[in-house]
């Protein structure tokens, strides 16, 4: 049968997002793919340069829209690097908890989105379930359900709730069990296996030359983390290791992918609860807003010839923010704000990665990725 | 000893055909049965010496008396088919309803005990109100006391208060009649009364004819299906080999919709399904085949009333022919594009595979077909390998010295068509536990499963139903031995296969399926 | 606890690194200090000149270990002075990932430790700046073979920014429809933003109604 070019998107149940892949197929093997972007280019980066620091925190959180703090909190760490701000110790630990919750969470959106991939329907409502108590929690921190705007330049908008931490505890225990569950509905199935194993490989010098990192890279046999490797925050007080998979000789598959993420959810939940524990003034203390224990006094204006830069672990790889000061306003505002999407890189080697396998194994693969069009297409 | 065939009191074909009878013998008598005569004489001429006659003599009497077989045996047909049918659309009522809630309850991975209390603590605060107090006459008074007293002693701990909000789910609907009972109704509404759209150039004679093969074909299946041991529309004496040529030809409709519809994505739903179909066609014929070599007749009933025996030792092929049961149950889940065998309309790759253009009615009627195509499978297991209409251990229980009389009454009460029932419902509730849980496996596993595994498997059992049938089957009923070491066996090769035995190096392997890659694909192989 | 690279690994690989290539002609390199809340890292801050570029980021690349290209960033200073009309930042790093050895058949997982890292294989970031002229057709030698990552970052800053590369093959629209003007590339400084909020731009609290002296323009 001849070749035919098949446009998957921008409206279909695969795509995870708004965008296009099409994809050349010889009866059921692809032969070539194009991935199309820009459906939802928001023109972020042009907005930010009329907007003040901490207006701009509202936007970054709707890049990523299942991540939301952790695209905030990148922001936030560059425009310290431009405004040379100093943060509060506590106003790092509540950083990082909400940081590693949101971790989980966008995991569990993941998993619940990838079983429908590949036919298992029950999965999904299962994560949601578990998300909606991840989710509970970060509106009892940052005020909504999905965009918290949570971090300010300089610490954080409100400390800890009462009885936050013991709540966060409680669920991120029977959190812990119930990813038991999940694995017992994935590892156990021998369909699973059959579908995921051997199927997509990446080797890990591709992936880094390429510019993947993240899960996707761990999943390859290396244990590159930039929070070890260019640390921020307060992870060098916790206890904690990321997870790394053990790949297959040639490469990383779309069943070892799945496994970084959900030792990665493990990880994250105990950073969490370490840092419950290690919160220096303890956890059940509440500071009002605006107090020094969780809020610096910063400058609000970065003159010109200032820039920042930060790279950020988010949850699907490095993300980076670099700001160049001195805009509107003599420098209230940012001359240019940039912004370095880790799925903008990963979708076009994830095409890649089809070549030669099935129509079926597109979203397999696509769905291992993790792609999430709002970081894409900014 | 010749057995007799098993019956019960709903006998409906009885019934039919002695109505039918009874009314054409009354046409009969109430026709005229004197001679009309006719004719008509020509008189002779000089071309033909002898007058000529021509022309009829009517006896209507008679001449009905000719034709009333054939019309009592119309007459009897149009109205088992009408019975038939409605049986069979009524009962599937409980197929969508069983799906949805049953997958509903694995979904919310709430357990059957939660799921039972949930019905007097309701879920996370919400309930259904105290319904009981609408009910007339104050009958809801004692309800009222049992309710109360259920929650006083298995009520809600609020340990779990934490969680709680995500189970928020209330209870909507009649409590006397299943909630959600109405929602099949309202998607058949829905469907009906939506547009037709045909795409721009499909084939529009394909594109219309396709779903006409499928649901005719999918009807016809229940021509030969008997729902009890008189309730069945026709049964020739190779009903069950009419009955699966006819199963067969579902997967030509499927592949005309795909083509038809000039859609890139149709066309591989419908190579995909073609190609699934006929691979799974043939294990389950063979399957089929081993049931009814074991049985000794081709005849569905027969096969019944095989498993069914004489008054005592009567075995039900299940735990004769295990293997067959299970190849059975598989074949059929591929037939009917289940998952983990729906790759021709997976989701998230192909929308809706090869029934994506269709809209309306017709999709509406082919998602029927899939749903009987599911029933029928069911009811075929339960016919086959569980002993249709008979109860679980019904010869043991009557035979029970002081109670077996009770058993006695209640069996001979009970029609067969319960039993059927029952036997396809918690089978059908098995698929829909089969479906949340499993993944969908991907094409050419499918093909290569059904070709290299099932298909030898399958052919296994035909030589155990052979020697079966051959060297054990004596006219007699089965030494209890036989089933019991079948079966024993069967258990014993599952849980070893089952059971993972080198643990270390399946957590070091780990990847016992490759597949195979045409281009190994790297960065920088891609033409721009 | 929590292993890191030490920082004092790190600023002396990045102080090696920057002497390394303050030798190509055209490239000064110092190593400046990022702020990162509370811990203090090292990053090596490059100044190439455009002509020198590919030489630099072939030696980054085969001698000193760069093998990530994390970001290309394109800005425009219409106002600004002498040399730096057009600036290209390059964000680059070196991460010390090398494919995992296989023994037996099976792969054994590298596992680095992130306080003993030495040498060649520490994590180190780069920030690299190219200053181009002024210009209308503003251009840089494209390093698209030498880093799979700047691809398509390549693409999005000609597509947003208007600077194209040199050598770049498949040079498309990314972000804005693939039927956008020839020359119209939005982050440049000429095209301003002409609504700053909901209220610049709507009549009605409900944003139906556009403002009068608005009517007829889109969006």
């Amino acid at each position: 049968m001849a070749e035919m070019w098949i446009s998957m998107g921008p409206q279909h149940p695969m795509t995870h997002g708004l965008w296009t892949l099409k994809v050349k197929v010889d009866g059921e093997t692809v032969v070539d793919t194009e991935p199309d972007l820009g459906y939802i280019h928001r023109g972020v980066e042009k907005i930010c340069e009329a907007r003040d620091f901490t207006q701009i925190t509202t936007y970054c959180d709707r890049l990523c829209y299942a991540s939301a703090n952790t695209w905030s909190h990148s922001y936030i760490y560059a425009a310290e690097d431009l405004l040379e701000v100093e943060v509060p110790e506590r106003a790092e630990y509540i950083r990082l908890v909400a940081i590693e919750i949101q971790r989980i969470a966008s995991h569990l959106m993941w998993l619940g989105a990838y079983g429908p991939d590949i036919g298992n329907l029950s999965v999904m409502v299962w994560c949601l379930r578990e998300r909606e108590m991840m989710m509970d929690l970060l509106q009892e921190l940052g005020g909504s359900r999905m965009h918290y705007n949570f971090p300010r330049v300089g610490g954080v908008k409100r400390d800890l709730p009462h009885g936050f931490a013991q709540r966060a505890r409680a669920k991120l225990k029977l959190f812990l069990n119930r990813i038991q569950e999940y694995e017992a509905l994935f590892d156990e199935s021998t369909v699973f296996l059959v579908r995921s194993q051997g199927v997509g490989y990446a080797k890990p010098e591709e992936m880094v030359n390429h510019g993947v990192t993240g899960p996707n890279l761990r999943a390859g046999g290396v244990n590159y983390d930039i929070r070890w490797a260019h640390p921020y925050s307060v992870y060098s007080e916790l206890d904690w290791e990321p997870p790394v998979e053990r790949s297959s000789i040639k490469g990383a598959d779309c069943y070892d992918r799945y496994r970084v993420r959900v030792e990665e959810m493990r990880v994250s939940a105990s950073l969490a609860l370490q840092a419950l524990d290690k919160m220096p003034g303890g956890a059940d203390t509440h500071h009002e807003p605006g107090d020094p224990m969780i809020l610096a006094k910063a400058p609000t204006r970065a003159p010109e010839g200032t820039t920042g830069a930060h790279h950020f672990e988010d949850s699907r790889g490095e993300s980076m923010f670099y700001i160049a000061g001195g805009g509107e306003g003599r420098g209230k505002q940012p001359y240019r704000v940039s912004i370095r999407s880790p799925i903008f890189i990963t979708i076009p080697f994830a095409a890649k990665c089809m070549i030669g396998y099935k129509v079926a194994d597109i979203p397999a693969i696509m769905g291992s990725f993790d792609p999430c069009i709002g970081e894409t297409d900014r | 000893m010749i057995h007799m065939a098993s019956g019960d009191w709903l006998d409906i074909v009885g019934w039919s055909e002695s109505f039918t009878s009874w009314s054409m013998d009354n046409v009969h008598d109430v026709m005229p049965s004197n001679d009309i005569d006719m004719e008509v004489t020509i008189p002779s001429t000089w071309a033909w010496p002898e007058p000529i006659t021509i022309g009829p003599i009517f006896n209507l009497q008679q001449g009905f008396a000719s034709i009333q077989p054939a019309l009592e045996s119309f007459m009897h047909a149009t109205i088992m088919c009408t019975v038939v049918f409605t049986v069979m659309m009524l009962t599937m009522l409980a197929i969508p309803y069983i799906e949805r809630k049953f997958i509903g309850r694995l979904m919310d991975r709430l357990g059957a005990t939660t799921t039972l209390r949930s019905l007097w603590v309701g879920e996370s605060g919400v309930t259904a109100g105290e319904w009981w107090k609408q009910l007339p006459f104050g009958m809801g008074i004692p309800i009222g006391w049992v309710f109360n007293l259920l929650n006083s002693y298995w009520g809600n701990s609020h340990e779990l208060e934490t969680v709680s909000r995500v189970n928020n789910r209330s209870y909507h609907g009649y409590w006397f009649l299943l909630p959600g009972f109405f929602q099949a109704f309202a998607d058949f509404m829905k469907f009906a009364t939506k547009e037709h759209i045909v795409p721009k150039n499909a084939d529009k004679v394909v594109f219309e004819i396709a779903p006409v093969i499928i649901l005719a074909t999918t009807i016809m299946v229940f021509a030969f299906v008997p729902f009890g041991p008189h309730i069945y529309a026709a049964n020739p004496e190779l009903s069950l080999l009419f009955m699966m040529a006819i199963f067969g030809v579902a997967p030509l409709g499927v592949f005309f919709a795909g083509w038809a519809s000039n859609n890139k994505y149709t066309l591989i739903g419908g190579m995909r399904s073609a190609a699934q179909l006929t691979a799974y066609e043939i294990p389950l014929l063979i399957t089929v085949l081993g049931v009814a070599v074991l049985s000794g007749s081709f005849n569905i009933i027969e096969i019944v009333d095989f498993q069914m025996g004489q008054n005592e030792g009567n075995v039900w092929n299940i735990f004769l022919l295990p293997l067959g049961a299970a190849l059975f149950l598989i074949t059929m889940i591929a037939e009917v594009e289940r998952i983990p065998f729906d790759m021709p309309e997976a989701e998230a790759e192909l929308v809706e595979g090869w029934w994506t253009e269709y809209g309306g009615i017709r999709w509406g009627l082919m998602f029927a077909a899939e749903y009987m195509r599911s029933y029928a499978a069911c009811i075929l297991f339960a016919l086959f390998f569980l002993g249709g209409w008979e109860a679980p251990f019904q010869h043991t229980l009557s035979g029970l010295s002081t109670v077996g009389g009770t058993f006695e009454t209640v069996f001979t009460a009970v029609p067969g068509l319960v039993w059927v029932l029952i036997k396809a419902w918690l089978l059908f509730a098995v698929f829909v536990w089969i479906r949340a849980s499993l993944h969908r496996v991907r094409t050419d596993q499918i093909l290569e499963f059904g070709w290299r595994y099932l298909l030898p498997l399958s052919m296994v059992n035909l030589v155990v139903a052979t020697i079966l049938r051959l060297e054990v089957w004596t006219g007699e009923p089965w030494d209890l031995w036989v089933p019991v070491t079948l079966t024993l066996a069967a258990l014993a090769l599952f849980v070893i296969l089952a059971i993972d035995e080198d643990e270390e190096a399946l957590e070091v392997q780990r990847r016992p399926y490759s597949t195979q890659a045409v281009v190994k694909a790297s960065p920088g192989s891609h033409r721009d | 606890m929590g292993k890191i690279v030490p920082i004092k690994t790190q600023r002396a690989e990045a102080e090696k690194l920057a002497a390394a290539i303050s030798e190509i002609d055209g490239v000064k390199a110092e190593v400046a200090e990022r702020a990162c809340g509370t811990n203090p890292r090292p990053v090596v801050l490059g100044n190439s000149s455009p002509e020198s570029w590919r030489a630099l980021a072939e030696t980054l690349h085969s001698e000193h270990g760069v093998d990530y290209c994390s970001m290309v960033t394109g800005v425009h200073w219409p106002e600004g002075d002498g040399d730096k009309k057009w600036e290209v930042v390059y964000h680059l790093m070196r991460t010390g990932i090398r494919n995992p050895p296989i023994e037996d058949g099976l792969v054994q997982p590298v596992i680095v430790d992130p306080s003993t890292v030495e040498g060649s294989d520490t994590p180190l970031e780069l920030e690299l700046h190219v200053h181009l002229p002024d210009t209308r057709t503003p251009s840089v030698d494209s390093v698209q073979d030498i880093w799979l990552g700047a691809d398509w970052n390549e693409k999005e800053t000609w597509d947003l920014v208007g600077i194209d590369f040199d050598g770049h093959q498949g040079m498309r629209r990314v972000l804005q429809p693939h039927e956008t003007p020839k020359g119209f590339h939005p982050l440049q400084k000429q095209h301003r933003l002409r609504y700053h909020s909901f209220q610049d731009m709507y009549d009605d609290s409900q944003g139906f109604m556009r403002k009068p002296a608005d009517a007829g323009k889109i969006k």
